[in-house]
């Protein structure tokens, strides 16, 4: 059976709009993390965030068009557009019925949403857009892409909260594979730096308080972790098979080669402790692409960052791999620009696809104080040139859902 | 009230601010749909600012987004507008 290749990689994040500035961030091991000042935030328990500066200097959205979005359909455009132009897709040639959007997202369209919430209440009814119902759903970008690219295939929205953008390019490869579409633009968006919607993700408890030093605050794995810092932005990759990629003369990133999915069971927004449905999820991943435990090389980690969460993780990766977990990095570039939350699945999956290319595992940044209880070797703080030919990435969500997607580099 | 200002300037006004256009973009004799791309939600919003600006509500069938420019002036007016 052929396999389904990353042809094209699009990226806007707090690390970078290009996956050149994007890579040499993170093989640098550089925070992207900052005090939120587009608000005030500062009575908020956790008020730092990944945040993307320089959008608008990279938009050919018209201003006629950004009045009726929100952000992160924003985003998602400027994404999709350097994801086409990086995988030379030339949409001229291709039969538009059969491309597809496959997009992850948690929370949808906030900003959009309650300012005209706002509104309401301060100008009543007609203070409220009318483009509000189409701005603020989580499926409105990947409408946004279908309108701009004339893209008419099969698509889905999944909406999973931090596992969203994984199980999405999962799906699109699935979808390729059944011969539903000829090419898929598949990943997340997430623009979360909201008034409201900073509040929600206060509310779940997971976020870190570490306001006073933010380089330093989202620490995966270390045994004064605290929580998380959530990150706006967008991933878009190109997924279509191999064997048209290379008719096309279009670059070959990665093949994606296995996925697995389970849920806890056990509790809406803490993952089970003991990482049992985690370990299920990697092993069908792993059966899914034919692979032994012994052939991955590097694990791209949920890397939540709180106590329980990085805890369960470990505890779900040993159960795999055994004695070879503490052999195996396993990392959390997440550390370094925040996390995505619907996004971040796709943002790891850029991350892992550049590190097969650069021979180089990603640190998980902020590591200084090792917690006994999560031993494993988590690439701490500096990059490390290695080889890899199989990675595994993790992404998981509230409400106990476990995803594991397993890579394969096309080199070596 | 802004003194001095022709309806017609007024309602070129409202159209710039709604769809962020600048008013040499406006064809008078071309329906809307047309020669501004509008869709109806943004034909909501210019009855939205009509009724803010001009105090004059339009029904549904009365500002239709295959009108022209001209005619929805004329329509203004129909209702007791001043030029």
């Amino acid at each position: 059976m052929d396999k389904i290749a990353v042809t094209g990689l699009g990226i806007v994040s707090p690390s970078g709009l290009d996956k050149r500035s994007f890579w040499a961030n993170i093989k640098a091991g550089r925070s992207m993390i900052d005090r939120i000042e587009r608000f005030d935030a500062s009575r908020y328990p956790s008020h730092i965030a990944g945040q993307v500066h320089e959008l608008d200097g990279y938009s050919n959205v018209s201003s006629r068009l950004l009045k009726k979005i929100d952000v992160f359909s924003h985003m998602a455009l400027v994404a999709s557009e350097m994801a086409i132009e990086d995988a030379q897709l030339d949409l001229a040639k291709e039969n538009l019925k059969r491309g597809g959007i496959f997009m992850g997202n948690a929370i949808g369209g906030w900003l959009y949403g309650e300012t005209e919430l706002r509104d309401l209440y301060l100008e009543g009814r007609e203070g409220v857009s009318p483009f509000l119902a189409s701005a603020w759903f989580p499926a409105a970008p990947q409408g946004q892409i279908s309108i701009q690219y004339g893209l008419k295939g099969y698509s889905k929205t999944v909406v999973a909260d931090r596992a969203s953008s994984l199980m999405a390019i999962a799906y699109a490869a699935k979808t390729l594979l059944r011969g539903k579409n000829d090419f898929i633009l598949a990943g997340g968006m997430e623009a979360p730096v909201t008034p409201y919607a900073l509040l929600c993700c206060n509310t779940c408890g997971m976020l870190t308080k570490r306001n006073d030093y933010p380089q330093t605050a989202y620490r995966p794995f270390d045994k004064t972790r605290d929580g998380f810092a959530i990150a706006e932005g967008s991933g878009v990759i190109i997924l279509e098979s191999t064997e048209r990629a290379q008719e096309r003369n279009g670059h070959v990133y990665a093949h994606i080669v296995g996925y697995g999915t389970t849920t806890d069971g056990v509790d809406r927004i803490q993952p089970a402790g003991d990482g049992r449905e985690l370990s299920r999820a990697i092993k069908m991943a792993l059966d899914d692409a034919a692979l032994e435990p012994s052939q991955i090389d590097y694990i791209c980690a949920d890397g939540a960052g709180t106590v329980l969460g990085d805890l369960s993780e470990t505890r779900g990766i040993k159960a795999v791999f055994n004695s070879r977990a503490k052999k195996i990095p396993v990392s959390a570039p997440k550390s370094m620009f925040g996390n995505l939350l619907g996004a971040s699945g796709v943002m790891d999956v850029i991350t892992t696809v550049l590190a097969m290319e650069n021979n180089t595992v990603p640190p998980t940044i902020n590591y200084l104080e090792p917690d006994p209880e999560c031993d494993l070797d988590y690439c701490p703080n500096k990059a490390q040139t290695k080889e890899i030919k199989y990675a595994l990435v993790i992404s998981r969500g509230r409400g106990g859902i476990n995803c594991a997607l397993v890579l394969e580099n096309p080199v070596g | 009230m802004a003194v001095g200002v022709s309806l017609e300037d007024r309602v070129k006004g409202i159209f710039q601010k709604v769809l962020d256009i600048k008013p040499e973009e406006i064809r008078f004799e071309a329906p809307l749909d047309q020669s501004l791309g509008i869709d109806s939600t943004e034909m909501v919003e210019i009855s939205v600012g009509l009724k803010k600006e001009l105090g004059i509500s339009l029904a549904d069938n009365e500002l239709k987004k295959t009108h022209t420019f001209n005619q929805i002036v004329q329509i203004l007016r129909s209702k007791g507008m001043p030029s």
